[in-house]
């Protein structure tokens, strides 16, 4: 059978280029979206605080989780801070824990400065590309996780949500655990 | 042949266009082609590049107030022999936004331009010669900040070899002695 050299030649340069975009994509951090997580369990996780200390996700199993990716850069960021520091201490009693990863090219130092600064009272990580990457990628900050106590993705919001949303989802993480008693 | 090539194309839109993909390399700035600039050979000449932003998204500018701010920001490489000099930004917009109404932000946003001072030295041979480097911003929107990017950037400089030849000795009269 005759082949035209064209047509092989169109085929090798496909092939070619698929190999090289299929390594790239096998190298690149393999992203779940974030929408696929919701009713799934939270994607655990091993991160250090600036200081050191190494925090697990399941540590806080039992409780409601906050999760929130923040940034040192990230001025919608900052707005939200303080209504963490107000809502931990608000709904901390009731197993609330609000935890924040900070997706910054920042040093530890500087990350902690920061979180001190804007007077956190709550665990402040150290973010890795690939618990972003768990978490579907995070793209835009910030970007909020509410988890339940059974340790499962409740809902999540990107950019800037409202005092109030953010007060509702977390009730709704504390209930979770009442529903299914 | 046709089939062949139409399927070819279909295999390489698709593994080149995966929505993800596209949302993670999306361009929130992009830069104006830039034309080419002639400048003398051991002058100066500013080249003025030209950068937008999306609509209902800002960059900081060069100088933003808040210190943890990540700036707009130009870093090129240059051929031997042609020197960058001052790289001169625009001044930032004061703006607030929804997220912070009390605070002011010094931005870009839409177009905005950044001059570039090039100065081939005066060993360069005439010719087109090309720059690049990348401008470093971090853009938002009214409600979402976006990971720090890189926007490559190229522009060329055509080096004339002027009007005057550069400096010259003095002439010297042979038979002047003191």
């Amino acid at each position: 059978m005759k082949r035209d050299p064209v047509i092989l030649i169109v085929v090798a340069m496909v092939i070619s280029v698929m190999l090289v975009l299929g390594v790239r994509r096998v190298h690149h951090l393999a992203v779940v979206p974030a929408g696929k997580l919701q009713g799934q369990p939270a994607p655990d996780f091993t991160l250090t605080t600036p200081e050191g200390k190494t925090l697990k996700l399941s540590d806080f199993h039992g409780k409601a989780v906050l999760l929130n990716f923040w940034a040192t850069w990230c001025e919608p960021c900052k707005v939200e801070m303080p209504w963490f520091v107000d809502l931990q201490k608000k709904y901390g009693p009731q197993g609330l824990q609000v935890l924040g990863i900070a997706m910054d090219d920042a040093s530890p130092n500087a990350i902690s400065t920061f979180a001190q600064k804007m007077g956190v009272n709550y665990p402040i990580l150290v973010g890795k590309e690939e618990v972003g990457a768990q978490y579907g990628g995070i793209d835009y900050l910030p970007s909020t996780f509410y988890i339940t106590r059974e340790g499962k993705v409740l809902d999540h919001v990107f950019g800037l949500a409202s005092r109030s949303e953010i007060e509702a989802n977390i009730e709704k993480a504390l209930r979770q655990q009442v529903a299914t008693k | 042949m046709k089939n062949v090539l139409c399927a070819s194309a279909l295999l390489l839109s698709s593994a080149l266009a995966l929505p993800e993909d596209l949302a993670r390399s999306k361009a929130l700035v992009s830069m104006e082609p830039a034309g080419t600039t002639a400048i003398d050979r051991g002058k100066p000449g500013t080249v003025e590049l030209q950068f937008r932003v999306a609509r209902g998204f800002h960059v900081n500018s060069n100088q933003p107030k808040q210190e943890y701010l990540k700036k707009t920001e130009l870093k090129l490489d240059a051929p031997t022999d042609i020197v960058i000099g001052r790289t001169i930004y625009p001044p930032g917009e004061d703006r607030s936004f929804p997220f912070a109404p009390t605070d002011k932000l010094s931005v870009y946003s839409g177009d905005f331009a950044i001059g570039v001072v090039v100065r081939p030295l005066h060993s360069v041979l005439p010719a087109r010669y090309a720059i690049h480097g990348v401008l470093k911003y971090q853009a938002c929107d009214n409600a979402a900040c976006y990971p720090p990017k890189q926007l490559p950037v190229t522009f060329e400089v055509r080096v004339t070899r002027g009007q005057g030849r550069g400096k010259k000795n003095p002439r010297q009269s042979p038979h002047a002695h003191s």
